[in-house]
């Protein structure tokens, strides 16, 4: 579905990414992880063109799309949810919503994608006349994922959900990911630091480190790689 | 809880909070504005709520431009007086020759509507040449470099002011090109002030504008846009509206706005070159004043100005006019730096 070749990518002189190769297939739920810095959530802003890339390194579903404007990426079906979530303060939850299926022009369909995402975070509907800025942290970040999912997009990309959350709201963000893998069908790929986590509930995952992809491989292999455990779970020897 | 008790609980909090509103700086400015008004007219009469409500409203248009395309483009548009100008060339080489074939031959309703034909072709022309300008000037700017993109504009949109000015004089000349009036009928009498019905047009003119604006904004799908962009631009991006497109729009819905204002004020600004100075500065005095990129307090913002300047001619004389909103400029940024309603634009500073 997601493929990405030799990606080489950056900001101005800066050049963060090296090469980097990695491929989503239809349906996966897929992990990058790796240090601060390393280049994942750059990874991210190429795949959905928010920055420069070369128009063959990024291809979905066969078709190249690196350094296309963000705007016709997420018409192909790619839903970013960016670390700073880039919320609409000033408009309402329900207005934000809105944006969110600003693609779809049936009032119909966006109705029922309304309807979708109130029942996966019921606590939106409570909220939705309430302004953005005025949410709590856990609720912006559910209405960053809700608004991304406005779009009834295929591909999810999703970067660092966990980041300034408390770990009972972590993992409720990670529970409704993990039930929109699994019931919805969308194809996620996401970016963490909370590697044990994240680790369980994806299949397969990538690690990257400056700019370089350095391990890949199936989530359960990972968590008793030895580099791995040593570096992200902090556990020392090896594994079983 | 009886009914009538929680009828006085909400009535108690609305009063709450109509006086904590009253203490805020927007409160007192606007009810020391109205306080002023009413006044000076008990002092010198009700033309000076007439002059207030019919230059303020064209101000409002003016400033509300200059916030939006402050607000969304982030983008200082020293030229914005120019499209005002171009308003006023555009409603005055319509409306001439429509007056001059009438005078031949006499159709009391076509007499009726030229004026309005002549005003709504200013709104259109000059919305579309503003869409040009931004496809023109800001969209290779914006692709050159984001470095110093404040500076740049200011620097570009002061030239492009020089530009329009001289190209005007280039073609059109120095010469005076007004109307007397648009409508010749009398006056109509309201209240025992006679208020002609140019200026009752221009008054209504702009508020149904600015109701209709306000309603698009917050309604309409490329309304909604155009606040998203405003809020968030990579955001506005990952829902997927292109950005450059909604910058085109709103460039030419600021012009537009600003060349409505020129045309419906032809019979107070006969069109010439450098006719723009003094709304642009007044646009600015009222962003400035109330914040920048705050489009709904620039609304209040331009009747505050009007009024004060109504007030200077009347009571110190035609030379103040400039002096005093000055002095009320230096005053807001000395002890309220951002603004009488608050700064909208975020980072304006740190881009």
């Amino acid at each position: 579905m997601l493929e990405v070749e030799s990606l080489n990518a950056g900001y101005g002189f800066l050049q963060v990414l090296w090469d980097v190769s990695l491929n989503v297939k239809n349906g996966e739920f897929v992990c990058i992880i790796g240090p601060n810095g390393a280049g994942k959530s750059t990874t991210l802003k190429s795949i959905c063109g928010l920055v420069e890339s070369e128009r063959e390194a990024v291809k979905f579903n066969g078709e190249p799309i690196g350094g296309l404007p963000g705007d016709l990426v997420s018409r192909k079906g790619i839903s970013y949810i960016s670390e700073t979530l880039n919320l609409f303060t000033g408009m309402t939850v329900e207005e934000n919503l809105a944006m969110g299926a600003y693609i779809i022009r049936e009032k119909d369909k966006i109705r029922e994608h309304l309807d979708f995402v109130y029942e996966l975070f019921p606590r939106l509907k409570e909220r939705a006349k309430q302004y953005a800025g005025t949410l709590s942290g856990g609720e912006r970040k559910m209405l960053a994922v809700a608004r991304g999912m406005m779009s009834d997009p295929t591909l999810l990309l999703v970067d660092e959900p966990s980041l300034g959350l408390a770990p009972q709201l972590t993992a409720s963000v990670f529970r409704a990911l993990g039930a929109l893998n699994e019931r919805q069908g969308i194809t996620i790929l996401l970016v963490e630091q909370n590697v044990t986590k994240t680790l369980q509930v994806t299949s397969r995952g990538y690690v990257l480190e400056k700019g370089k992809i350095v391990l890949a491989g199936t989530s359960a292999d990972m968590s008793n790689n030895d580099h791995v455990r040593k570096a992200y779970l902090g556990v020392e020897g090896t594994g079983s | 809880m009886t009914d009538a008790g929680q009828l006085q609980l909400i009535e108690e909090s609305f009063y709450a909070r109509a006086v904590d509103w009253a203490k805020s700086a927007a409160g007192i400015a606007i009810i020391t504005t109205i306080l002023l008004a009413v006044v000076g007219s008990i002092d010198k009469g009700p033309y000076i709520i007439v002059n207030t409500l019919v230059t303020g409203g064209m101000w409002a248009l003016m400033a509300v431009g200059l916030a939006l395309v402050l607000g969304v483009m982030n983008l200082s548009n020293f030229a914005h007086g120019e499209y005002f100008m171009l308003g006023t060339l555009v409603a005055y080489y319509i409306i001439t020759p429509m007056h001059e074939s009438l005078f031949e031959n006499y159709n009391p309703v076509l007499m009726l509507f030229a004026p309005v034909i002549a005003i709504f072709s200013a709104f259109f022309i000059v919305g579309f040449i503003g869409a040009v300008t931004d496809k023109l000037v800001f969209v290779p700017l914006r692709k050159r470099s984001k470095e110093q993109w404040m500076m740049n504009c200011f620097l570009v949109t002061i030239g492009l002011g020089q530009l329009l000015i001289n190209g005007h004089q280039l073609i059109f000349g120095t010469v005076f090109k007004g109307v007397v009036g648009y409508w010749d009928v009398p006056s109509l009498s309201l209240a025992g002030v006679r208020i002609s019905v140019d200026r009752m047009f221009a008054f209504c003119l702009a508020v149904v504008v600015i109701i209709l604006f306000g309603l698009f904004m917050k309604y309409s799908r490329t309304g909604r846009a155009v606040r998203a962009v405003s809020q968030d631009e990579p955001g506005a991006l990952m829902v997927g509206i292109s950005v450059p497109r909604i910058h085109t729009f709103t460039l030419a819905v600021s012009c537009a706005l600003a060349g409505l204002a020129g045309a419906s004020l032809l019979f107070m600004f006969p069109s010439y070159p450098a006719v723009g100075v003094g709304p642009l500065y007044n646009s600015w005095f009222v962003i400035i004043v109330v914040g920048f990129g705050n489009v709904g307090g620039a609304i209040a913002g331009g009747f505050i100005i009007a009024l004060i300047q109504v007030l200077t001619r009347v009571y110190l004389g035609e030379g103040w006019e400039t002096v005093i909103p000055m002095l009320m400029l230096s005053a807001v940024l000395i002890f309220k730096p951002t603004g009488i309603f608050g700064a909208k634009v975020r980072g304006i500073w740190e881009r």
